[in-house]
């Protein structure tokens, strides 16, 4: 330590410019999340196989589908669980304009996201209007997925029981429909990114601050003056609405959806859930990390015990909920801040016990 | 409507909401214990019936020869789960819950998909169809062994939990844990006990249905949104409601299904569901809370 105290006297100009992305935890997470954002944005560059890049691409997906869940759920503390319904009917929203009134998806996904945003009003004025707070709102949350899963099996006009598909055309700019993998990466990737630095606004903003208080203590928060009927409908509306753009966004990739396949409890894991409980819920890396483990870990153990069979990846996220919850409660965002924690108190100490030691 | 079939509807909605009963006192009897939303429950009725099937096809066993196996492994499995995961996060957030509880209720279902397949499954045993006419209406033999059954099984129950001591120690834990701790009762004890039994209950609700009802590994997802309806209903936590909110619900979605459609009702039973949540939130049974 005395030895260090000499060189730590005249400190290294070259560690200068990477201090401030690292001053403190909230800013190491956006770090940390736009490098392996970054990483994936040059993945193109080595991986050529189209079917990792597709892997990839769903990653960067749930990162954005799970950007819109941790705020609702991580921040707000609301028991939305069955979020995919947001997700279903941007999807649907985006596939309808599309095949019936010829609407580019580049439009039609921002509408996507404003239907699902009216839906998510709907949900908070109903809930907030009668008073239904945590199990019950987790449950009108489920009940309301099951009727609309019904809903739409018997709406023709949006394919019923059929389901709704792309028309598959010559590939276009316009209409979203590439012959490569390429573009998605990259429009999924634009929604992450988005989303992260959105999550991030909110966060530093009052608003987020408000969430964590109705998080933490809601009749707390209302008797220090916070809103909290406003600001619970604020962070389910724009769960909602980033949820319904990712809907959109995942219909256009994968082209095909129908009721049993979207309005579910098993999709609603792997999508929503999963991702944002592994990398941490409530933290703002969160979703980044989370999604980076979740979907490729999934096909990874999925390969290994035979991908044939049915069931297994609702075993792998069936266990990796089981195992987060268990001990992993604050997720890889948990793990990787007490990482910090120690390290920063160790440049701590070292930085002050040798100053003591210069002066002694 | 003819009254026939007005009377042949409620016999078949009984009929069903006997079975929806079982898995609704259960269910309230976990929540009402251990103040936590089983988001796995409907899971272990999809684990009664494919236990059936799986006696039914290795081993010739009867059905309802199977329900004391059925009920004695998922006791066994309700009251590992118990102790192992949901007993370390009851003082967790309940988002925490709910995700563990999905998490098991989506593994357990991944592996039935796993070893029997995502086809759907049924028993064919000699009376599957007999039915016993009586003034113009129709009992289907099956069935009515399953709301018999159904019925004998919730008064045991009843009985057990207003006579015995064990019962009355349940009782006393979901009133005040603290109290009961106090008391000398072994409330860690009890929780083992109380999931195991609401598994266990469930359980032999699906065993009863395989004679005349095809598996799918989801089938519990179904059963344990209807379940949360009917315990809504009935006050969470309250026996006899849980028991007369499954009459109820069986009946509602019989009318529904006749005048709507088969695959509608369940839309009934939603609407049920968040008519119930959103006006009368504790329940018909429940006192209003201001």
């Amino acid at each position: 330590m005395s030895t260090q105290s000499l060189t730590t006297a005249t400190p290294k100009p070259r560690r200068n410019w990477l201090r401030p992305l690292f001053r403190d935890w909230d800013r190491t997470q956006m770090t940390v999340s736009f490098i392996i954002l970054g990483l994936i944005a040059l993945a193109p560059l080595v991986v050529d196989s189209p079917y990792y890049l597709g892997i990839l691409i769903l990653a960067t997906l749930y990162a954005f589908i799970g950007v819109s869940w941790n705020i609702v759920a991580g921040y707000a503390g609301q028991l939305l669980i069955a979020h995919i319904i947001f997700l279903a009917v941007g999807a649907y929203t985006t596939l309808v304009l599309l095949n019936q009134f010829s609407v580019s998806p580049w439009v039609g996904i921002p509408i996507a996201g404003l239907v699902a945003a009216l839906l998510g009003v709907l949900v908070a004025f109903i809930t907030l209007r009668y008073g239904l707070k945590a199990d019950y709102f987790a449950l009108f949350t489920i009940a309301l997925m099951v009727a609309l899963r019904t809903l739409f099996l018997k709406w023709e006009f949006v394919g019923g029981a059929l389901g709704i598909g792309l028309r598959l055309s010559n590939p276009s700019w316009l209409k979203m429909i590439f012959d490569n993998k390429e573009p998605y990466l990259y429009i999924s990737l634009a929604l992450a990114t988005l989303g992260m630095i959105l999550q991030y606004l909110i966060y530093r903003s009052k608003m987020g601050k408000y969430f964590i208080a109705i998080r933490e203590d809601e009749s707390a928060a209302a008797a220090l003056g916070v809103n909290t009927s406003l600001y619970k409908t604020l962070a389910v509306v724009i769960g909602a609405a980033l949820a319904g753009i990712g809907g959109g966004f995942y219909a256009m990739y994968v082209t095909f959806v129908d009721p049993p396949q979207v309005f579910d409890l098993g999709l609603n894991v792997e999508i929503v859930m999963a991702g944002p409980i592994i990398g941490g819920l409530g933290s703002l890396a969160g979703p980044v990390l989370g999604a980076l483990v979740n979907k490729p870990l999934a096909v990874l153990i999925r390969g290994f015990l035979s991908a044939e069979r049915s069931g297994t990846s609702l075993i792998v996220y069936g266990s990796f909920l089981i195992l987060a919850i268990m001990f992993m409660p604050r997720g890889l965002a948990g793990v990787l801040h007490s990482i910090y924690n120690k390290l920063s108190r160790q440049s701590r100490e070292s930085k002050s016990g040798g100053s003591q030691s210069g002066s002694a | 409507m003819d009254l026939q079939i007005f009377f042949q509807t409620i016999v078949n909605g009984l009929f069903t909401g006997g079975i929806y009963a079982l898995v609704a006192i259960g269910l309230t009897l976990i929540y009402g214990v251990m103040l936590i939303l089983n988001f796995a429950h409907g899971e272990f009725l999809m684990l009664g019936m494919y236990l059936a099937y799986w006696a039914f096809t290795l081993a010739g066993i009867d059905p309802y020869l199977a329900v004391p196996i059925a009920a004695l492994l998922i006791f066994g499995l309700g009251a590992l789960i118990q102790s192992g995961l949901v007993q370390r996060v009851l003082s967790a957030h309940p988002l925490n819950q709910i995700i563990l509880l999905l998490g098991v209720s989506t593994l357990i279902i991944g592996l039935v998909q796993f070893f029997w397949s995502a086809e759907a499954k049924s028993i064919h045993v000699s009376y599957e169809t007999s039915v016993i006419p009586l003034m113009g209406l129709r009992f289907s033999i099956p069935r009515l062994i399953a709301f018999l059954s159904a019925m004998v099984i919730a008064l045991g129950l009843f009985l057990f939990l207003r006579f015995t001591r064990v019962g009355k120690a349940i009782r006393a834990v979901s009133q005040s844990r603290d109290a009961a701790t106090l008391m000398g009762i072994n409330v860690k004890y009890i929780y083992l006990l109380t999931f195991g039994i609401g598994a266990a209950v469930t359980a032999i609700g699906g065993v009863m249905l395989t004679p005349n009802y095809k598996m799918i590994p989801t089938i519990g997802q179904q059963f344990g949104v209807i379940a949360f309806v009917v315990v809504v209903l009935g006050t969470m936590g309250n026996f006899l409601g849980a028991f007369f909110g499954g009459l109820i619900i069986g009946v509602v979605e019989a009318f529904a299904g006749y005048l709507l459609g088969g695959d509608v009702k369940i839309i009934a039973s939603m609407l049920v569901f968040i008519l119930i949540l959103l006006f009368r939130p504790a329940g018909l049974f429940g006192r209003r809370r201001a």
